[in-house]
């Protein structure tokens, strides 16, 4: 225990060890490759074949289902993710009191998150979106007689997806619950004996006291948002139909690492979404230090 | 409890800091002295014990049965250990891939016609011709058709294990009930096209082509003598568009004249026999695979289901004898000779094919598919007759796709989607599929 | 909150949170409908009869192996998983949250940019690199790389850490913490709800898993339960449907439990009290 000595550099470096370790034995050479391949002709079942910056070139200049598939992807991210945040808070807000009843409450809005990407989704979205579903059957009460797929229906199929990621907001609500339980409550108390009313309280205390969470799960939200697979997969079986309305990004890039074998256009396909997430992350960051309120400030 | 929980909580913190810098370090060099190869196993003489890795794909009663038959050869071959492998489709290519990479595929794997030439044409599988020419790979009820649907460059890289052959299903009862007349087995399309227009006028439907024209659109080039892709698998076969615009002008037909169902109802299938049009009663017919027949016609318990040959002219150029999937053993395997033992017994020992009761497909050994003649079910029955029919009534079918073949179908697919929703002209369709799918057979050479 | 108030609250809430719960009661009326049903009737939450029997041939499993052997192991390869990646991640965090040293942003990008990497592309080099060490057909690529931090829980409990205030650090150094003293006696505690809330997620996670099992088990005896459900079905043949939604459904339960055990201390327990002033 003599290295306990205050030297910052080692103490930073004992405490962020099992992630420089894991990073270098399990996740730097898997990355390395990747970025390899996307230079190569690869197809899995032979040696990957040099082709320098050809994989890039065919997709800016060739590929014409890239660009319908970052339109998707991009409507996808910025259609579900605010939408998702705000609902995730809002509930978070009622339900941050402690009683039993709210228990309840709090596993009833988790649970929708718990069914993941099952089968049973994607029969379920069916029975919600299909042409004799729910919501069909609801619109008939209002005089509307719809007999569409909403699912099958091109200008409606991805707006299915979009629903089905906001109904899936427990994990962020869950995030944020804990964000509140970490202000303190004094300054409530004080703001109360100042006067301030419940909206006042919102945006001068809990906001800039829960930014941090905030930027977190935005943060964290866009990038799986990019990433999403599991739903269009399910959803669409696969083939990110109709005419391509929900070829999600990373369909596109699994079908044409594991179905069409080439794993060296897929790497490729990966960095460049790996560049547009990075970028964007990157721009959250910056803007984070005009929004995020650090109690810990001085660092 | 929080003392407790945070007791839990630094203890651990404190094992995986001592885990971290043990545990990583030893075992990567380790790993060059030992690997995951085995050592070469001398000459297989047969009294050695021999483990053998088997993968397949399926659903629960696959599971099952095969155990079944693996147990059945371990009983009577006691120096061989099988150990099985088994995931859903679209699961097992994504564990297979990895696998093939590390070199470490299984001894024998299950393969598909779509994924023939991926892993054959790029060595991963073994040729099975010696173990047919010494025996050791009984092969002698097996007809030469069902055979060749395994060669790939001169090679038998994969042994078929049941053939399929395509077909409608006709629900008789429902057809007779409403006045519509039943087409007989040289029909054509001409009556398909009046069959949809009776349909309708009684509230019925057809069964379309669904999104599988990568299936009916090579049968309807056969029928007319042309190829989906050229003998030497560099480009499309077909020479004249005429052909594309042809079958699809037809289908176009069917679809705005609402003889079938409309797409976005197809689209949110989960393509499962449950919700198949018949099933539902909202079809009088359906196409597909033979083997595809069975599901449906179980689910339709009230009535019978038919099996009819799919509209011609020229219906027997057009069918032929798909394999429904093969065994095939990998160029790793160490016991290439014990595996291609084993699936000799899967295809022709009798008691064995009492479990399998033709789920991977008709049985390609005729004296099995004698024996099992007694067991069956009536549809499995029907099943059986129907492809024993197409057995003299088919020709030799073409052979396994080129590699890149399975994104030329998804490209007929998305074309065909944009074809219905008049997104694009028959005509403009035609031509860009030929200049796309060409293009896709030139990078796949590569 | 006065009492019609409350009253206006409980119900608004209340029919929500029954909306939200809809998919969990279809899921639990599909494992109870007998199998020709489920599609027939898929809208229906009423089975026209109770089939427990769907309870029994799904556990059956496949091949002579039941769902106590893929449940078992699940929980070993779930609980063991969940400790090392809450109990690395809260460690690299303060690291990286609390200490200043050389490279730090470095590794923090590289934390970064491991999430944003699309998982497909890095399965087959990942592969090779466990068979290189001989850990195929074992739970050790499932499990040890868990204890090395989880990039999402690090940030999460990074920037829960940075809500506490560093007054608080400043005064147990003057009561002669070490950086490691401060991390165990300040931090951990005040952490807790963070540290719940990344337990609940890797439980889940790691229980819904699939792919990786997926692809680094061979032997079916050795499959969690995430990878069982998916042999249940062929798109060609008749499924067992209800036994399907039967695992389902069971398989629900240990993440709901873990769920509704572990949320109270989200909001429960102590509560940070600022400094300020």
């Amino acid at each position: 225990m003599k290295r306990l000595r205050e030297n910052e550099h080692i103490t930073g470096y004992v405490f962020s060890a099992p992630f420089v370790l894991g990073f270098l034995i399990f996740t730097l050479y898997p990355i390395l490759s990747s970025l390899y391949y996307s230079f190569t002709n690869y197809n899995l079942m032979e040696a990957p074949r040099w082709l320098g910056l050809a994989n890039y070139e065919r997709l800016f200049l060739e590929d014409d289902k890239i660009g319908k598939s970052f339109q998707v992807t991009f409507t996808y991210v910025f259609a579900s993710v605010p939408l998702r945040l705000i609902f995730a808070l809002f509930v978070a807000m009622i339900l941050n009191t402690a009683t039993k009843a709210v228990g309840l409450y709090r596993s009833a809005f988790y649970l929708p998150s718990l069914i993941g990407g099952s089968v049973a989704v994607a029969i379920m979205w069916q029975q919600i979106f299909g042409d004799k579903g729910l919501v069909n059957s609801a619109l008939s009460l209002f005089g509307i007689h719809s007999t569409t797929s909403w699912i099958g229906n091109p200008s409606t199929a991805l707006w299915t997806l979009i629903a089905l990621s906001i109904w899936q907001f427990g994990s962020s609500m869950i995030i944020f619950l804990a964000g509140l339980k970490n202000i303190p409550r004094d300054y409530y108390e004080a703001a109360s004996v100042d006067g301030a009313n419940a909206v006042h309280r919102f945006f001068k205390i809990t906001l800039p006291m829960l930014s941090p969470i905030i930027l977190f799960n935005l943060t964290l939200q866009t990038i799986s948002a990019f990433l999403t697979f599991t739903p269009a997969y399910i959803i669409s079986r696969g083939e990110g139909g109709p005419l391509d309305q929900t070829l999600l990004y990373s369909l596109y890039l699994y079908r044409k690492a594991f179905s069409h074998f080439e794993m060296g256009y897929a790497s490729a396909l990966a960095w460049i979404m790996l560049l547009i997430v990075g970028v964007l992350t990157l721009l959250i960051f910056r803007s984070s230090t005009r929004w995020v309120h650090y109690e810990s400030k001085g660092d | 409890m929080k003392k407790v929980l945070t007791a839990v909580l630094m203890f651990s913190l404190i094992g995986s800091l001592i885990g971290c810098s043990g545990g990583g370090a030893a075992e990567t060099p380790a790993s060059n002295e030992t690997g995951t190869e085995t050592p070469p196993a001398a000459a297989s003489d047969s009294k050695d014990p021999v483990k053998l890795r088997i993968a397949w794909w399926g659903g629960q009663s696959r599971h099952d049965y095969t155990l079944k038959v693996i147990e059945m050869y371990e009983a009577q071959n006691p120096h061989v250990t099988i150990e099985p492998e088994y995931a859903p489709f679209d699961d097992y290519w994504k564990k297979l891939a990895p696998q093939a990479v590390a070199g470490g595929l299984p001894d024998i794997i299950q393969m598909d016609i779509s994924y023939l030439n991926q892993y054959a044409g790029r060595n991963q599988l073994a040729d099975l011709k010696p173990f047919t020419e010494s025996g050791e790979l009984d092969v002698a009820d097996v007809s030469e058709n069902a055979l060749s649907g395994g060669e790939v460059n001169g090679k038998l890289v994969a042994l078929n294990l049941g053939v399929n052959a395509l077909q409608t299903t006709f629900d008789v009862e429902t057809m007779k009930k409403n006045g519509i007349d039943i087409p007989s087995k040289e029909w054509t399309w001409d009556d398909m096209d009046k069959m949809g227009a009776q349909a309708k006028e009684k509230g019925l439907q057809i069964g379309g082509f669904a999104y599988r024209h990568d299936v009916f659109f090579p049968y309807y080039l056969r029928t007319i003598g042309q190829k989906m892709y050229s003998a030497d698998g560099k480009t499309i076969g077909y020479g004249d568009d005429q052909a594309f615009i042809d079958y699809f002008t037809r289908y176009q037909k069917w679809y705005d004249n609402g003889y079938i169902l409309s797409l976005d109802k197809e689209a949110q299938k989960k393509g499962v026999a449950e919700e198949d049009e018949i099933v539902l009663g909202n079809s009088i017919s359906g196409t597909g695979w033979s083997n595809q027949f069975l599901a449906v016609a179980n689910l339709v318990t009230d009535r019978p289901l038919e099996l009819n040959p799919m509209p011609g002219p020229g219906t027997k150029d057009g069918l032929f004898l798909k394999p429904s999937m093969y065994f095939s053993v990998t160029e790793t395997s160490k016991h290439k000779e014990e595996a291609a033992k084993f699936i000799s017994f899967f295809i022709n020992d009798i008691e064995a094919n009492k479990l399998i009761k033709g789920e991977r497909g008709v049985p390609v050994s005729a004296k099995v598919k004698e024996a099992l003649k007694p067991l069956l079910s009536e549809n499995e029955a029907k099943i059986f007759d129907y492809v024993t029919w197409a057995e003299a009534n088919s020709t030799q079918g073409d052979p396994p796709n080129p590699i890149g073949a399975v994104e030329i179908e998804k490209l007929l697919r998305d074309l065909s989607e944009r074809i219905l929703f008049k997104k694009i002209s028959i005509e403009d369709a035609a031509a860009e599929f030929r200049k796309e799918a060409n293009a896709i057979l030139a990078r796949s050479q590569q | 909150m006065t009492k019609s108030r409350r009253i206006l609250y409980h119900t608004l809430v209340g029919l929500f949170a029954l909306g939200m719960t809809y998919p969990i009661l279809w899921l639990v009326a599909s494992s109870l409908k007998p199998n020709h049903e489920i599609f027939t009737t898929a809208y229906s939450l009423i089975p026209s009869r109770l089939e427990f029997s769907n309870y029994a041939t799904g556990w059956k499993g496949f091949a002579g192996t039941t769902f106590a052997t893929f449940f078992t192991n699940s929980f070993i390869i779930v609980i063991i998983s969940t400790i090392g990646a809450v109990a690395s991640s809260a460690l690299v965090a303060f690291g990286l949250a609390r200490t200043r040293f050389f490279g730090q942003q470095f590794w923090f990008a590289c934390m970064m940019i491991t999430m944003m990497l699309p998982h497909d592309v890095v399965i087959v080099p990942q592969y090779v690199m466990f068979a290189k060490f001989g850990w195929l057909s074992s739970f050790k690529p499932l499990i040890v790389p868990q204890f090395f931090g989880i990039p999402f829980f690090i940030f999460l409990i990074m920037q829960f850490i940075r809500t506490i205030p560093k007054e608080l650090d400043e005064a147990a150094k003057i009561d002669g913490c070490s950086k490691y003293g401060i991390f165990f006696r300040v931090v951990v505690p005040l952490i807790v709800p963070a540290l719940i809330t990344c337990s609940i997620f890797s439980f889940y996670w790691r229980w819904d898993d699939f792919i990786n099992p997926l692809i680094y088990l061979n032997n079916p005896e050795k499959y969690p339960v995430s990878l069982a459900l998916k042999l249940f079905l062929d798109g060609e043949s008749l499924n067992n449907w209800g036994g399907m939604f039967a695992m389902a459904t069971l398989s629900l339960l240990p993440v709901v439990i873990v769920f509704f055990i572990f949320q109270k201390y989200i909001v429960e327990g102590i509560s940070t009290t600022g400094l300020k002033g």
